[in-house]
Parts: C-alpha cells; sequence; structure tokens
C-alpha cells in the first residue's frame, strides 16, 4: 500500500472537442503526502479543476497512473468511485453548492447519513459545525446565511466525516478578503487538529500565502512545485 | 432520529408550488377518473346479475343431468320439488321457482308463431322474472288456474292476437306424437322491447306437464340477496340436490352475456390506461423539469458520494410524495363521486331508450357503479404505481449525471 495520498505519473486528460481532442493534461507527475496543505496555481485553463476532478475520483484520466488513497482510480467502477468519494474525499466547491432546501446542520447530517452513520450523526454535525464557529447559525436555511458563512458551511460539509483527502476549487473565488482568510485559517487548523491533506486551487496570492506547498500547473503540465513557509 | 434525506425530499417537493399542485390535481383527476370506470366494470357483475335475476335466468339454477351439454328443455329433473325445498332452505336465497319449457306452436286463425313455453308457478315467477311485472293489458297467471297463457306484446302482434282470445299451442309429446292444448290469453306484457317481448310465453307449471306429457319441472331457478354469494350457494346447493341433477350458475347458464359485459369492461379498462397513460406522461415531464433545473445539485450529491440507485431513489422518494398528495386529493374527490355512482346510478336512457337487450335479456340503462373498501387501495395502488412508473425516466436521467461535467458546465 503506497504511502502516497496522490500518486500520479505522465497523467493526461483530454475532452472530446470537435475534430481534435482538447488536452487538458499533459503528463503530470505529482506526489502528495499524508497532512499536506497544497495550493494549486496557475492561469485559467491550465488544468487545475480538471486535475482536482481527477484526484477526486469525478472523473477518469486518459492516460498515465493515478493513485488516490491507495486506489488506482482508472480502473474503479463509478459505483466504486462514489464510495471512495463518499468515504475517503471532501469537497468544497467554488459555488457553495449546499442543498438550499436543508438547513446547515442537516446539509452536514446529510453526508453523514449518506456515509450510513446512525445515532450521533446530529451531534456529530453540530460539532463541525461548531469547530467552524457556525454553532449558532446550525438550524438556518443556507440561503439565510453569507457567502462566507456557506462557505464553512461547505467545509463542514467536506470534513465531517474526517475525510483523508479535502479537495477545494477554488473555494475563496466568491468570498471577499476577510471572508476569505477566515476561511483559509480554518482549513489549516482543520489539517493541524485532524491531519487532512488539503489540495485547493487558486488564483488568489493571499490564499496562496497560507499554502506549505505550491505546483503551479501550465498548459496542463507542472511548471513548478515547491515547497514554503506559509506566510499568513 | 428524522431521516434527512426524507426532509430533503418534502422540501423539495415544495419547492415549486405551483408544479407540485398542478402534479397532484394531475394525479388526483387521473386516479378519480380511472376510479370511476373502475367501479363501473365492477358495477358490470351487479348489472349481470340484475339483468339475470330480471330475465328469469337465475342467479343460480339447478338443471336436469345432461341439460349442461345439450340445452334440451324437454329434460326434467330428477325430483324437482326436492330441489326446490332444498334451494329455498339454503341461507340468502331470496326466491326459488321451478319451471319447465317445451318448443311449441302458437296459433290464432291462421297465423301460427313458434315459440318455448314455460310452465311456471305464478305465485313467484313474477319475483324471479320481473317482465311479467310489466303486464300492460290484462292481469297476470294466478296459482290454482289452469288452461290460460301469457304473453309478450312481439308475439300477441305476430299473432294478431287480443286479450282473451283461445290460443291454441302444439307441441311434440315424449314419443313423437303431436299434443296440442287450447289456452285463454289473460295478459300481454309489455317491456318496451321487443327481443325481450318474445320471450315471455308463460302457462302454469301443470299446463305445461299436461300439454306435454312431461311430467316434472325442468329447472329451478333461484335469486339470491347477494349475487356475490352466487359461488357459494352454488357451492351448498350441488351437494343438497337429488342425485344426477347439476346446479349451474348465471354466468354457466349465460355465457355470451358475460362475455359481452367482460367486452365492455375491457373497453372500460383500455381507456382507464389511456388516461392513467396521459397523467403518468403529464406527471414525468413535471419531474423531468424538477430534475433539469436540479442537475448542478444532483452533480453535486454525485460528487460527494450519493451513488446512482440513492439518487434513483431520491427523485422516487419525491414522486411518492407527489403520489400521495395525490391520492388524498383522489379519495376526497372520488369517494363522494362514486359513492353517488354506486346508489343512484348513472342514467343511459337518452342514448338507448328505456331498456336494451341482449340474447333476450332485458338490461337496465341505469348503471350503478361499486362501492366499497377496495377504492381506498385501489386509488393508493394506481396514484403510487402511476407516480414511481413516472418518476422512472427523470430518476434514471438524474442517476446519469456526470458530476465532472454538470459541474464545469455549471461553472
Amino acid at each position: 500500500m503506497s504511502e502516497h495520498v496522490v500518486l500520479a505519473r505522465g497523467l493526461t486528460k483530454s475532452f472530446e472537442g470537435g475534430r481534435e481532442p482538447v488536452w487538458a493534461l499533459r503528463g503530470v507527475d505529482l506526489e502528495v503526502g499524508p497532512g499536506e496543505f497544497l495550493a494549486l496555481v496557475g492561469p485559467s485553463g491550465s488544468g487545475k479543476t480538471t486535475l482536482l476532478n481527477l484526484l477526486g475520483a469525478l472523473d477518469v484520466p486518459t492516460g498515465g497512473e493515478l493513485t488516490v488513497l491507495g486506489q488506482h482510480v482508472a480502473s474503479l467502477s463509478k459505483l466504486a468511485r462514489a464510495r471512495m468519494r463518499l468515504h475517503s474525499i471532501g469537497f468544497v466547491f467554488q459555488a457553495y453548492n449546499l442543498v438550499p432546501v436543508l438547513t446547515a446542520r442537516e446539509n452536514v447530517e446529510f453526508v453523514l447519513e449518506l456515509q450510513g452513520l446512525g445515532e450521533g450523526r446530529r451531534d456529530r454535525a453540530l460539532a463541525v459545525l461548531a469547530e467552524l464557529g457556525l454553532g449558532d447559525l446550525a438550524d438556518r436555511r443556507t440561503n439565510e446565511l453569507s457567502g462566507g458563512q456557506q462557505q464553512r458551511v461547505a467545509v463542514a460539509r467536506a470534513v465531517a466525516s474526517r475525510p483523508k483527502l479535502v479537495l477545494a476549487d477554488e473555494p475563496t473565488a466568491n468570498l471577499d478578503g476577510e471572508n476569505a482568510e477566515i476561511l483559509m485559517h480554518l482549513m489549516r487548523d482543520l489539517r493541524d487538529r485532524h491531519g487532512m491533506t488539503f489540495i485547493f486551487s487558486t488564483h488568489d496570492p493571499r490564499v496562496v500565502a497560507h499554502a506549505v506547498r505550491i505546483v503551479t500547473l501550465v498548459d496542463g503540465r507542472v511548471s513548478k512545485d515547491e515547497p514554503r513557509e506559509p506566510t499568513s | 432520529m428524522a431521516w434527512v434525506s426524507g426532509q430533503y425530499a418534502v422540501r423539495s417537493v415544495g419547492r415549486n408550488v405551483r408544479r407540485t399542485i398542478l402534479s397532484i390535481a394531475g394525479i388526483a383527476i387521473g386516479c378519480v377518473l380511472a376510479l370511476f370506470m373502475e367501479s363501473m366494470n365492477r358495477g358490470h357483475g351487479e348489472l349481470f346479475a340484475r339483468a339475470g335475476s330480471a330475465s328469469g335466468v337465475g342467479h343460480v339454477r339447478v338443471v336436469p343431468a345432461g341439460w349442461r351439454e345439450r340445452r334440451d328443455s324437454r329434460l326434467r329433473l330428477a325430483d324437482w320439488q326436492a330441489d326446490l325445498a332444498s334451494a329455498r332452505a339454503i341461507p340468502g336465497v331470496t326466491f326459488a321457482t321451478a319451471r319447465a319449457r317445451a318448443q311449441a306452436l302458437l296459433a290464432v286463425g291462421t297465423h301460427v308463431v313458434p315459440v318455448e313455453l314455460a310452465g311456471v308457478q305464478p305465485e313467484i315467477e313474477p319475483h324471479t322474472f320481473r317482465y311479467v311485472q310489466k303486464m300492460h293489458e290484462g292481469r297476470y297467471l294466478r296459482a290454482g288456474e289452469t288452461g290460460n297463457i301469457v304473453l309478450g306484446r312481439a308475439l300477441v302482434n305476430r299473432l294478431t292476437a287480443d286479450l282473451d282470445d283461445d290460443i291454441v299451442a302444439t307441441t311434440v309429446g315424449p314419443k313423437g306424437d303431436i299434443q296440442s292444448a287450447l289456452f285463454r290469453l289473460v295478459g300481454i306484457v309489455e317491456t318496451g322491447n321487443d327481443d325481450s317481448d318474445s320471450a315471455v310465453c308463460q302457462v302454469a307449471l301443470e299446463d305445461l306437464q299436461h300439454l306435454t306429457q312431461f311430467p316434472g319441472a325442468g329447472e329451478v331457478s333461484v335469486i339470491l340477496g347477494d349475487y356475490r354469494q352466487i359461488d357459494a350457494v352454488r357451492a351448498q346447493l350441488a351437494s343438497r340436490v337429488a342425485t344426477g341433477d347439476d346446479v349451474m350458475t348465471l354466468s354457466e347458464i349465460a355465457p355470451d352475456i358475460e362475455g359481452h359485459l367482460n367486452q365492455d369492461a375491457a373497453v372500460t379498462r383500455f381507456v382507464s390506461w389511456i388516461i392513467l397513460l396521459i397523467v403518468l406522461l403529464g406527471v414525468a415531464s413535471a419531474q423531468l423539469a424538477a430534475v433539469l433545473e436540479r442537475r448542478r445539485e444532483f452533480a453535486v450529491l454525485a460528487a460527494l458520494g450519493m451513488s446512482g440507485p440513492r439518487l434513483v431513489g431520491l427523485v422516487v422518494q419525491e414522486a411518492l410524495l407527489l403520489g400521495a398528495g395525490g391520492a388524498a386529493l383522489a379519495i376526497v374527490a372520488g369517494v363522494p363521486l362514486v359513492w353517488k355512482f354506486a346508489h343512484t346510478g348513472l342514467d343511459f336512457r337518452r342514448y338507448v331508450g328505456g331498456s336494451y337487450s341482449f340474447q333476450g335479456v332485458l338490461f337496465d340503462p341505469v348503471v350503478y357503479g361499486d362501492f366499497g373498501w377496495w377504492i381506498v387501495w385501489y386509488i393508493g395502488a394506481v396514484s403510487m404505481g402511476a407516480t414511481i412508473a413516472a418518476s422512472l425516466y427523470p430518476a434514471w436521467y438524474a442517476a446519469r449525471t456526470d458530476p465532472a461535467v454538470a459541474l464545469r458546465v455549471a461553472q
């Protein structure tokens, strides 16, 4: 069993686009260990979201090798990939993507319910929300929350079951500077306390400042991969 | 602990109130129409039984050995009096009467008409053969008197006879010899239907026995208080009749009539299915619109790890809520409607005239529906079945959502 959370070798991904396929990833090599707080940066169209989708087993690679949490993503069935996402990977989306008809607590609890957690799932959901400073807002519908609060609920939903890997696609893109800062601090705290691996894509230099490793993608390839000391 | 997925389904149904109301109303209307038709179909059994009891066929009939195959009117029961007594002793039997029949020629002057002449027990017959209650002229036969005949208007017209005319009846005796007797026309029956009038040709049982020289009776006709007891009474009677005699039900005696009604029922059911199909397509369309509107949401759920079958379950669960709403509304609207239908009936007199007949059996143009507890499970089954069926394609569509593609498109 690999110790890597993510191990990618020569990873490629293409999409059908008229006569010629469009290559979003052109041979990505990447190793991510447990507990890393990694920022994926690069210009629009560089392949950040495509790479996150592959790492999250939302999609399968066209070529190369990809192992996530010891599983060869390409060889997994659709159902097995869904199971893997449910039990081992947390997602935070740019547009929050909370279920609007549910409260903050129910959004978190829903994922725990899908995981088959019976007794105690409500307490777990409330505890995670409290950990993210949302204890008082647990019973509010998500459309009654600010953007920053919604994104924190989304983070709570992603981490409630203590996944080994959390993927966040431009998590601060819709937030102002202050809320972006709060969110990044919270994510880093979660990583420090629970040892989860965070991989997030971003354009925002203030967010990058929190990362302990920065992987730069350009034109579907890793152009730079550098560890750094977080400055925030 | 409440299931969040259940709350999610309930609240999702409430997202677009107008669409939900329209869907529920559509399901309810479809259910009520289907219910009405099913009630009419079930009422056909009652109509058949009513027609059978009115036309003299009887709900159950004791017949001689061999009659089932040959339908020969010269056959006689082994012990008709014992059979009659046995029938009258069975609970649920309202009336039982003996008859004998013979093929005969009636003549008045130079006019001759072939008929099936029935020998009856006048004191009971009007209760088992309601046509003879419709005396147009004269009177019905009386118990104990002989030499009288009652005819239907159509036969009287063909014979050009009048009340109190003497009519010669001729038939063939047991040894092939010609037997004749003179009867006085004491009553003319007019049902309003020529076919039915042609079937009315009655004399006293003793007169027929004397005319044909065949002793006894050829049938014991039994009328029940509740036609649904036909099979039970038949079973009881079969164990009690004289050795050799047979017991038949209305369906066995008149399979053509039942077939005719079954055909009607099949057409009604077909129309019901068409209505339900239209409702189903409407609900499916509304559900599909709801799924398309929530494509991004389903993509997120799939991304979070909700499997295809669970997504199907979620959409079907929402459909079941619509179905439950439709069923509740259908019960509220449909129960009074069917109750009214069952109690006052649907009058087709405007379309078919006073009555209509099939194979000599007069049917009442007022059709009654059936009303009972079956309505509840019927509405439940139809509305739930239709909504589940309607939700399958939208659910399958939702389950097919590729999270990566849907989220990419959404962004």
